[in-house]
């Protein structure tokens, strides 16, 4: 049988670019170590977003024991825009079942903040998600990231060179972050998750829409400096449904029927993507990232919560990101 | 209450009560960080009648331009330069002010372009990166330096290059103004409209956004109506028959009365917003403001295609 080329040209270009970025990467350029030696992760069944959701996270919550009385506790939830009928945000309903948590484990403050990549009204998509409604039933306060008072801090890791990021107040003075990524693929970074989705963090008003000094300096090099300089406490990954292909706005959803939970970045985006089938170790700022900014490897962390099962197909990827999937799968499946 | 007249005033008390001691305004109205895009918005709404509160946002602007003719985002930012410098000059040529400083901004945006104006990124876009299809032969204003053009900061620096009176290089000013303009036909989104920039990525078609797609009009206005702005203006008047988000709806209404569409049913739903809930963005609140203005028949952006 005579197969077709054409495809393997961006697999083998993406694979080569992968492994030169990674190759990069590989260079401690860091001035702090958020890992520490264990990590705990836990994998929650949720069918639908008709589910009591805030049962599941409150028995979810329950097993890491947390201690968030008196804290100021920020919900960062990935919403980039709004497109009927895709998936592309963290549902409404799950971080309103959030922050009810987080409120009955005693937190000072409950906020949601967001600063979308590229729609510059943040109130157009949170009444067309329908986020403002599930905020307003709940009172929690929104604050928009883009437009946020901003204070330069300097970066604790220098993967861009760029030494200090201008970040918005509300992030800096919270004592408890809370990543709520949406679980899909990326077409510049192959998957966007707990990590990547702290660019929201970036402000437009400094770096406009979308943040795209950070795509010149390199996505997987920022998201290494954005989340060594602002901590990720925890997350809380939206997996019931996610997203395959063209991501992070054109993909396909793909019902997982999971949520993830973690008090590890680096733990949460690695068991993410073995759940979507595909390698954490062929992700660049994963397998950067588990240098120092938490664990990525299954002997370091204690599942909670359902074990690691990888899909029987693994997510779809733009070509240039197919080599991610796991090698061992097609031995797997058969 | 849903005269737009007893609505723009609610809008115009607020926004006077937020202005900073400095003279700027900040985006929240908690903030004490003044920054430029609210303020040249605030600027713009502001009536003549206010004349302290208009002399101390001009003063303000002037004090925190960068000694190289840019403006910042917002007080503290370095003097790189910023997307909003195209919002303030335009702004400040609308209040009449000009001399050195506006002669200094003109200049700046002149020589300021979209990276991917530069032959090396011409070339990688040409050959590599196909993932994204633009003509990189037209080219804005980004923006940040050092970054490729983006809608809204080409739409600012259009309006700004278009209604200012340039001390000298008029031949360049022109060949900017035709490029930008190009820029913006070449990105828009199949449909009609703009989105952040590019219309189509990956070969897949982006929606538009009705803030970008309506500052993007603002801009053509003068520019002979062609298809590109016809659809867009459908798209936009389609849109709105749903939007509730007030920076949204009234860039909508801005844009849609300067083209003579009908805008009235979107000015009441405007002034309904205003009084059911405060509109805590300053930005914003002048937007609406100057969208309310439209009722009686004034358009802050003066552009009657």
């Amino acid at each position: 049988m005579k197969g077709d080329r054409r495809p393997f040209l961006p697999g083998s270009l993406g694979l080569a670019a992968g492994a030169a970025t990674t190759a990069l990467l590989a260079r401690p350029q860091y001035h702090v170590i958020r890992r520490r030696e264990r990590s705990r992760v836990a994998i929650l069944s949720a069918g639908s977003y008709s589910e009591n959701l805030e049962r599941i996270l409150r028995h979810g919550l329950e097993l890491f024991h947390l201690d968030i009385r008196d804290k100021s506790v920020l919900l960062k939830p990935n919403l980039v825009d709004y497109t009927p009928g895709n998936h592309i945000n963290t549902h409404p309903l799950l971080v309103a079942a959030a922050a009810e948590c987080f409120r009955r484990l005693g937190a000072k403050t409950v906020l949601v903040g967001e600063g979308p990549g590229h729609q510059r009204d943040t109130g157009l998509v949170l009444c067309e998600s329908g986020m403002a409604d599930q905020l307003h039933q709940q009172k929690v306060r929104f604050v928009d990231l883009n437009r946020d008072e901003l204070v330069e801090k300097p970066l604790l890791a220098n993967y861009t060179g760029m030494k200090s990021l201008w970040l918005p107040r509300s992030i800096l003075v919270s004592d408890f972050v809370v990543s709520m990524p949406k679980v899909k693929t990326h077409h510049w970074s192959g998957v966007s998750l707990s990590m990547k989705n702290m660019f929201g963090v970036v402000p437009g008003a400094k770096y406009g829409w979308p943040k795209n000094i950070l795509h010149w300096k390199g996505i997987d090099r920022s998201i290494l400096d954005i989340c060594a300089t602002v901590p990720v406490h925890f997350v809380i990954a939206d997996a019931i449904v996610a997203m395959e292909g063209n991501g992070p706005l054109n993909g396909t959803p793909r019902p997982l029927n999971r949520i993830v939970l973690a008090d590890d970045p680096v733990a949460a985006d690695a068991t993410c993507a073995r759940l979507m089938g595909l390698d954490p170790e062929k992700i660049t700022h994963i397998r950067a990232g588990a240098q120092f900014l938490g664990n990525s490897s299954i002997a370091l962390m204690d599942q909670l919560g359902e074990p690691v099962r990888a899909p029987v197909t693994p997510f779809q990827l733009v070509p240039e990101f197919e080599y991610l999937r796991e090698t061992n799968f097609l031995q797997r499946k058969s | 209450m849903d005269d737009p007249q007893r609505a723009n005033l609610l809008c115009l008390e607020q926004l006077v009560a937020r202005q900073l001691p400095q003279g700027g305004w900040p985006f929240h109205s908690r903030a004490a960080q003044a920054a430029v895009e609210p303020t040249a918005l605030t600027l713009l709404a502001l009536p003549s009648t206010l004349i302290r509160e208009r002399e101390r946002a001009i003063r303000f602007l002037l004090q925190i331009q960068n000694p190289n003719g840019s403006w910042p985002a917002f007080v503290g930012d370095g003097g790189g330069g910023s997307g909003f410098t195209g919002l303030a000059l335009y702004v400040l040529c609308r209040c009449g002010v000009g001399g050195k400083s506006t002669d200094r901004a003109i200049r700046w945006l002149l020589h300021s372009r979209g990276w991917e104006s530069h032959w090396l990124w011409k070339w990688k876009f040409r050959t590599t990166d196909r993932r994204v299809r633009f003509d990189p032969d037209k080219f804005g204003w980004p923006w940040m330096p050092k970054t490729v053009s983006w809608v809204v900061p080409t739409s600012y620096s259009l309006l700004a290059l278009k209604n200012c009176i340039p001390g000298s290089q008029e031949g360049l000013l022109q060949l900017r103004i035709r490029r930008g303009v190009e820029m913006l036909y070449d990105r828009i989104c199949p449909q009609g409209g703009w989105n952040a920039g590019n219309g189509v990525v990956y070969g897949r078609p982006l929606a538009p956004h009705p803030d970008a797609t309506a500052i993007a009009l603002l801009a053509l206005g003068g520019e002979p109506v062609n298809d590109f702005v016809t659809a867009s203006l459908d798209w936009l008047e389609r849109h709105a028959q749903f939007c509730f988000a007030p920076w949204s709806l009234a860039w909508t209404t801005l844009a849609l009365n300067a083209f003579r569409r009908a805008s009235q049913h979107l000015i009441s739903r405007l002034a309904v917003i205003v009084a059911s809930d405060e509109i805590d963005d300053c930005a914003t609140l002048a937007v609406v403001s100057m969208a309310l203005t439209c009722a009686n028949g004034l358009n802050a952006f003066g552009v009657h295609s």
